[in-house]
């Protein structure tokens, strides 16, 4: 029930509204700007430097790169895998752990450990697992015997990039778990009661009232979770670095080396604005089947 | 909840307490000073022992030292450059010179009274490393190159000889290879790994003038030398991270002898040492054009937006740190000296075995080219040869390639 | 219930409760994988440095090669507990203050008339969209001219504003669906001000969220680690994961020992803090924000 109030100046919203949101404004709104300045510019990063203006020139030189469509390529195939592998692993869990009395609460630190340790020390680890002399390959050549020549995992770029992802699956159920946790709890029991009444069997509950039920979780889930594929870095630096050649790039990386590495940093602004792009063009896409939800549930 | 909050809050004050008594103010000189020397090494601990001879030598000037891995190092004055968050001294590769030089960030240490002076106590060619046109931003603070090392222990187990010339290091590669060893080990694919094969076989990366690489980096001589470096990978007798991410690191592998040989420099020896290894080296092993390999080592620099006050500070530190006793007490942890003197003291030859070897080396090692464009050429060649190297693209297309953006590049 | 299963003739497994067996079995073998690699950092911690990387791999060392070593050489060799002390005070600055102005602003959205709310609402809300680190090298100018360069000040505002978008959005989720604008009213028509409405409406009834919410935030600054690389340069002022990473690159990258001793030293305070305000994590979540 909402009540509509007619709009009057009051200063006491402007006190308890202004000072948070300039706060916020403050840190975030004048980066965003200069970045998309920086962008138009062949920007010169050194002291008392000139930059020149260029227009588009950075953009059509990201769009012609071969390496940033490799790196533009790899995340969006990042976001492809990770996302729905992580929900459905992630929802499992969630539905498993909401159907048991006992243990729950150990279940859910367990579940959600991966979530807390530090990205650079699980990274390590799993380079060591996929490493050419690494646990993996011990347990394919030297225990099952598949083959005889160990495996470059991390060597080509689907393999390593498969890597990168099984990472990033591991390290997202724990946080996909708490959350679909959350919406499980909000589903009505009324209507588990009465399915049951109805006789229907677990996976019948399941579709037809658990899945509709937290569908606009689901909505959100997958927005946050595209957002997090595309802040991918630490995993790719750790595990290949971007190698060989570049095809194992993924935007972030790609940007932090035309940032520091080549000093482009015209280029990597551009970068920065088209990926804000494709993540915006994202979200509304995902928000716009969330408002179509939202009618649906009214 | 409420408890748990006013806990935080307890927390949060007692911490500001403990920190807010820190600070006490003088009229002291402080000059920050950014490096990547190694802590497993003991550098950082020499370096602590010679910042608090140097302070106590000159009263009045305070050295605070900040460690930085090479790629932060780098970052942070990219980073820093713009709003002058840049340290008052910087000791690091001599690669970055040209680059912070295209920030113009770095002070013409040339214009000091006394640089001359100061830069004749130390070996020129590595000094060289920091002239641009007739000026110098910066000065030597050790040199190295690479020779090339191997596990005495692995070429004993395969008979194989210390080879003396680079088709004989290749053949010798090819038979320390087995199912439990790996004969070489090239940890990057610039021009710092593969320039020693290119130029000891008479192939060059630039034209003289720096300013063309069609005709030079595609050449016939280099193509055969990276077809070589690409039959060894092909064949499983070499390895290397940025071919390869999941190869072993070069200095795991060491450690766990599964690497028999690698051109590297002098902290190769002291991880090897430390991790028990049998180990020699030699220089180079020579090609159709001799034995050359390339000039490493790093450079004190200066930065520009530093007060007149800080600068002859630093400059003292500079000319401390490139003195005999630092530049010995350094050679005893793994830094090679450029200080003449220090190069023939006997403590620093007894510290550093393979010192004569590494001179020998020098003689001939090539500096990479000065120019501000270094770090992209390096980075295009060094993905056009993995690419090469890995087999993705004929050596031939791939320097094609290589040449065609550097010239691009250099053309701007 | 329990009486029901004391008598219950049947294998002792139905204790937990009918139909859950597989539950469980499912559980425990995805918990296995889910701490596999800590366990293996873990373990890794006690062994001595060279042995941490062995070809064929060492899983479970010996008794007699069991070492404190590592941990030692990092409690007397690094300043682990200025670092931690450091990432602590980052961390609960970062939460009161994310907590501060973020219920202000879920408060003002969810309940405020405001002209173009909105407009501003989505604004705030797309600052969450764009990569934290592609904006490194303007944020990094605008820190160096508010002299926050080697400042702890400079990781915790920076950090706060970033993590205030996503906790404003939960929060007003919940503001909006939990607590009922009748009790506002009440207070309103009462004479109190909407200060008095957040005083004692908003921040009580919400603080199951605010507790989720500090979960998060209180975790990002033990993770978080481009940022506070680029702003921390002083072995004083590190917090730990900037410590550990360089800790580790001074190290030629092969002393792992240390390295994993000092990261699961690291994991302690996270994994306390965490179950410190867990019941509340999960029904704090539990927002019209995640349901859409």
């Amino acid at each position: 029930m909402k009540i509509r109030r007619k709009f009057v100046f009051d200063w006491r919203v402007c006190i308890l509204f202004l000072p948070p949101l300039l706060f916020v404004l403050f840190f975030t709104i004048y980066p965003m700007i200069k970045m998309i300045v920086m962008s138009f510019f062949d920007w010169k990063i050194g002291y008392m430097q000139t930059s020149t203006f260029l227009f588009l020139d950075n953009y059509i030189t990201v769009l012609k790169d071969p390496i940033a469509k490799i790196a533009i390529q790899n995340t969006l195939v990042y976001a492809a895998v990770t996302v729905p592998i992580q929900i459905i692993i992630g929802l499992f869990a969630a539905v498993l752990i909401h159907g048991i009395k006992r243990f729950s609460v150990s279940f859910r630190l367990v579940y959600y450990l991966p979530v807390i340790s530090s990205w650079v020390v699980v990274a390590l680890l799993f380079r060591y697992i996929f490493s050419n002399f690494g646990l993996l390959n011990y347990f394919i050549v030297d225990i099952l015997k598949l083959t005889s020549r160990p495996i470059g995992w991390l060597s080509s770029r689907w393999s390593a990039l498969f890597a990168a992802m099984l990472l990033g699956i591991w390290k997202g159920i724990g946080w996909n778990m708490v959350i679909f946790l959350a919406a499980l709890q909000a589903v009505p029991k009324e209507q588990y009661e009465a399915a049951s009444i109805d006789g229907a069997n677990k996976s019948q509950r399941f579709f037809h009232i658990t899945l509709p039920n937290i569908r606009g979780t689901m909505l959100f889930v997958i927005t946050m979770l595209v957002i997090g594929a595309f802040n991918t870095y630490t995993p790719i630096t750790v595990l290949t670095n971007g190698n060989p050649a570049h095809q194992t790039e993924v935007v972030l990386t790609w940007m932090y080396f035309q940032t520091f590495e080549a000093l482009n940093m015209g280029y990597s602004a551009a970068l920065s604005v088209i990926i804000a792009i494709i993540i915006m063009v994202i979200t509304l896409i995902l928000f716009s089947f969330r408002s179509r939800n939202r009618r649906l549930e009214r | 909840m409420k408890k748990t909050m006013l806990l935080l809050l307890v927390m949060v004050a007692s911490f500001l307490t403990l920190s807010a008594c820190q600070n006490g103010s003088n009229n002291e000189v402080t000059i920050e000073f950014w490096h990547n020397y190694s802590a497993s090494d003991g550098q950082i601990v020499v370096l602590e022992t010679l910042i608090g001879e140097f302070e106590s030598a000159n009263k009045g000037i305070k050295v605070e030292h900040v460690f930085m891995e090479w790629g932060n190092l780098r970052a942070s004055v990219v980073l820093g450059a713009t709003t002058t968050v840049l340290p008052d001294v910087l000791r690091g590769d001599i690669a970055f010179v040209p680059q912070f030089q295209s920030l113009n960030v770095l002070e013409k240490v040339s214009d000091f009274d006394d640089y001359e002076a100061t830069a004749a106590k130390v070996l020129a060619a590595p000094n060289s490393s920091n002239r641009m046109g007739s000026d110098y931003y910066g000065i030597a603070a050790n040199t190295n190159t690479k020779i090339l090392f191997y596990n005495q222990d692995l070429l004993t187990a395969a008979s194989v000889s210390v080879p003396t010339t680079l088709s004989g290091l290749w053949s010798a590669i090819r038979t320390l290879t087995s199912q439990t060893t790996i004969g070489y080990v090239e940890p990057w694919t610039g021009i710092w790994n593969v320039g020693p094969y290119i130029w000891s076989s008479g192939g060059s990366v630039l034209s003289p003038d720096n300013t063309t690489a069609t005709g030079y980096i595609n050449s016939a001589t280099n193509v055969a030398v990276i077809q070589e470096l690409r039959n060894l990978y092909s064949e499983g007798a070499l390895a290397g991270p940025s071919m390869d991410p999941g190869a072993v690191g070069d200095t795991d592998g060491w450690a766990s002898g599964l690497y028999a040989m690698q051109l590297d420099g002098p902290w190769r020896g002291a991880s090897n040492t430390s991790a028990g290894i049998n180990y020699s080296a030699v220089p180079l092993p020579a090609g159709s054009a001799g034995s050359i390999s390339v000039l490493g080592g790093e450079n004190f620099m200066l930065f520009k937006p530093s007060s007149d006050a800080k600068k002859a500070a630093a400059w003292k530190f500079v000319q401390f740190m490139t003195d005999k006793h630092a530049q010995v007490e350094m050679a005893k942890v793994g830094q090679m000296p450029v200080n003449l003197e220090a190069l023939e003291d006997a403590e620093a030859i007894a510290a550093m075995p393979l010192l004569p070897v590494f001179a020998q080396a020098l003689q001939t090692a090539k500096a990479r080219p000065v120019i501000p464009e270094w770090s992209q050429v390096e980075d295009i060649i060094a993905t056009k040869v993995a690419l090469a190297i890995t087999g993705v693209k004929t050596v031939q297309v791939a320097l094609d390639e290589a040449a065609a953006e550097i010239d691009a590049l250099l053309g701007d | 219930m329990m009486s029901k299963i004391k008598h219950s003739p049947r294998r002792w497994w139905i204790w937990f409760g009918k139909h859950t067996i597989m539950n469980y079995l499912l559980l425990v073998l995805g918990a296995l994988v889910m701490v596999l690699p800590m366990l293996y950092m873990i373990i890794s911690s006690f062994k001595e440095n060279a042995k941490t990387f062995l070809y064929p791999p060492v899983l479970f060392p010996q008794v007699h090669e069991i070492t404190i070593s590592n941990y030692r050489y990092i409690l007397d060799n690094t300043a682990f507990f200025r670092y931690l002390g450091n990432t602590l005070f980052v961390s609960l600055m970062t939460v009161l203050i994310s907590i501060i102005v973020a219920s202000l602003l879920a408060y003002a959205f969810a309940r405020l008339a405001i002209p173009g709310k909105k407009i501003i609402y989505g604004f705030i809300i797309s600052i969450m969209l764009l990569p934290g680190l592609a904006l490194i090298v303007p944020q990094f100018e605008l820190a160096a001219r508010l002299k926050l360069i080697n400042n702890l000040w400079g990781v915790i505002l920076f950090y706060s504003a970033w993590v205030t978008p996503f906790s404003t959005f939960l929060l007003r989720g919940y503001i909006e669906d939990n607590i009922p604008t009748e009790l506002d009213e009440s207070i309103l028509i009462d004479g109190g001000s909407i200060f008095s409405v957040y005083r004692y409406i908003i921040l009580p009834m919400a603080s199951p969220a605010i507790a989720a919410i500090s979960i998060l935030n209180f975790l990002f600054p033990f993770e978080e680690l481009g940022w506070s690389q680029a702003i921390l340069k002083w072995d004083q002022i590190r917090t730990l994961p900037v410590a550990i990473t360089m800790f580790f690159q001074a190290h030629n990258r092969t002393d792992w020992g240390y390295v994993f001793a000092m990261t699961t030293l690291a994991m302690l305070p996270v994994v306390c803090f965490y179950l410190l305000l867990q019941k509340y994590f999960i029904s704090g979540l539990s927002s019209g924000a995640i349901k859409g």
